[in-house]
């Protein structure tokens, strides 16, 4: 449920330039589909407001919001 | 002409974070605060009559709230339900015209935040001027403005929801959600603020202009060519590439091995901010260390960028906090005096050029100086648009000599570095 949820967040916040059907399958990091730094600050303040957490920007937070699956397993295991 | 509007709404609240921050700077820049003024040239669809395009006006400013919001004293916002606006009826060139209403500053208090005149040709409107006051929107504020505009005089409504008012984000931002984003972008602030050089140009430059304002502008295709490879080769966007270079000769202008720059941010990343004609343009505070290879530097500016970029959407009065108690605990005023604008709606995108395209190119590059005045909130303002990239500066820190060569050593930079 959460994966699901989380594609249409990144659809929503690349304006569609990644479907939801896309983030869902995708084998490359996000920002290798077209996700832009813009897109990336968006995701991120959709997550924190829909799943009250913190997203942090360091390197390694940026890694997780290009991988669907950490970031679905992160949300999961809080 | 006149512009009737009667709206249902109308209130009083505090200013929004971006409504506050511009207010700063315009208080900083008068009486040259005109400098924040900017309009936008409509192309009106079809064949409009002045009484077709005065009622899409009228609708416009009925819609938003931010174009019947003005200054209250002490600071505040007031909207109003009901007022007059006047548009001058003009046969002039429409980007002449343009520029006669953005050359005097607003009466904040007294005068609606919008100037209109339209262009017409016999019976037809052709162009309709809009002038925005900086306290009502931003670049990307005066976009929604002129896509409503259009999408009245083409269908008479805009579908949707009702758009999103100042007033309302006033109290978000107020509320417990805001404070938490407040929160969060204060603890950037203060943590870079500890690491930061207290200023950038602090030197003098010993060649002042009179007056000491100055602005050139580079026009260079190579540059553009160059950033775009950049981007390809390092997965970045162009904006982070610019900023990085940016950045990067800043420091070697100014003797600093770690560079302070504040990057003029859109904040519309959540939705009740994106539909919104207001402004929300606030600064991030970036740091970066730019000795070593620019490759190096550009590796971690990315991740820099991003974080510099969320804390633009801050509370001023905890930013005023934190930079008044790290003023008092070095002795010396910290700021940074030095800001990067990437005013382009839309990044161009990553893309290859090999070193033939570069030299092909190279000889294109122009340099042309645009304007100069007394006052300005900053020493060193770098501004990105569609024509190429600008340098504002204050020649008292950073000669007239000092701009050109900048300029043209950040295109040499950013050549060079793509053509590895």
């Amino acid at each position: 449920m959460i994966r699901e949820r989380l594609a249409a967040l990144v659809a929503e916040s690349s304006d569609g330039a990644i479907s939801a059907h896309e983030a869902l399958t995708a084998t490359v990091p996000l920002t290798a589909l077209g996700l832009t730094s813009i897109g990336q600050l968006r995701l991120a303040d959709a997550i924190e407001t829909e799943f009250g957490v913190t997203v942090d920007l360091t390197g390694d937070g940026l890694d997780l919001l290009d991988d669907l699956d950490r970031l679905a397993g992160h949300l999961a295991g809080r | 002409m006149t512009i009737r509007f009667a709206a249902p709404d109308s209130g009083t609240a505090p200013l929004t974070w971006g409504q506050r921050a511009i207010w700063e700077a315009v208080e900083r820049t008068a009486p040259d605060d005109h400098y924040f003024n900017f309009g936008r040239v409509l192309k009106v669809p079809g064949r409009r009559s002045v009484t077709d395009v005065t009622t899409a006006l009228t609708a416009l400013v009925e819609r938003h709230g931010a174009l019947r919001t003005r200054l209250t004293d002490p600071p505040g916002q007031r909207l109003e339900a009901t007022g007059r606006l006047t548009a001058e009826i003009t046969t002039g060139d429409p980007g002449k015209v343009l520029a006669e209403l953005a050359a005097t500053r607003f009466d904040y208090h007294a005068e609606w935040p919008l100037r209109v005149a339209l262009v017409v040709d016999g019976d037809v409107v052709t162009h309709v001027v809009l002038v925005f006051c900086h306290l009502a929107a931003d670049g990307l504020g005066a976009e929604v403005a002129l896509r409503d505009l259009r999408t009245l005089l083409l269908r008479g409504r805009v579908p949707g929801p009702a758009a999103p008012r100042p007033l309302d984000l006033a109290a978000w931002q107020a509320g417990a959600e805001g404070r938490q984003v407040a929160g969060a972008a204060a603890a950037h602030w203060e943590r870079e603020h500890a690491l930061m050089p207290a200023t950038m140009f602090a030197a003098v430059s010993g060649d002042p202009a009179d007056p000491p304002i100055r602005r050139a502008l580079l026009r260079s295709p190579a540059l553009h060519l160059a950033v775009r490879a950049i981007a390809l080769a390092h997965r970045a966007s162009t904006s982070t590439v610019l900023l990085a270079a940016t950045a990067t000769l800043a420091g070697r202008f100014s003797g600093s091995d770690r560079c302070a720059m504040l990057p003029i941010v859109g904040n519309r990343f959540r939705r009740d901010t994106l539909g919104i004609v207001s402004t929300l343009s606030q600064e991030g505070l970036f740091t970066l260390d730019v000795d070593g290879p620019f490759t190096g530097v550009l590796r971690a500016a990315a991740p820099a960028a991003m974080r510099a970029y969320r804390s633009a959407y801050h509370d001023p009065a905890d930013r005023a906090r934190i930079v008044r108690d790290e003023s008092a605990r070095r002795g010396t005023p910290v700021h940074p005096n030095c800001c990067f604008n990437d005013l382009r709606f839309a990044d161009p995108g990553p893309a290859a050029c090999t070193p033939a395209d570069l030299d092909a190119a190279l000889p294109e590059t122009a340099l042309e100086w645009q304007m100069s005045q007394d006052k300005l909130n900053c020493r060193f303002c770098v501004h990105v648009s569609a024509h190429g990239v600008s340098l504002t500066a204050d020649t008292r820190h950073l000669s007239g000599a000092d701009i050109e060569r900048y300029l043209l050593g950040l295109e040499d930079l950013l050549v060079e570095a793509a053509r590895r």
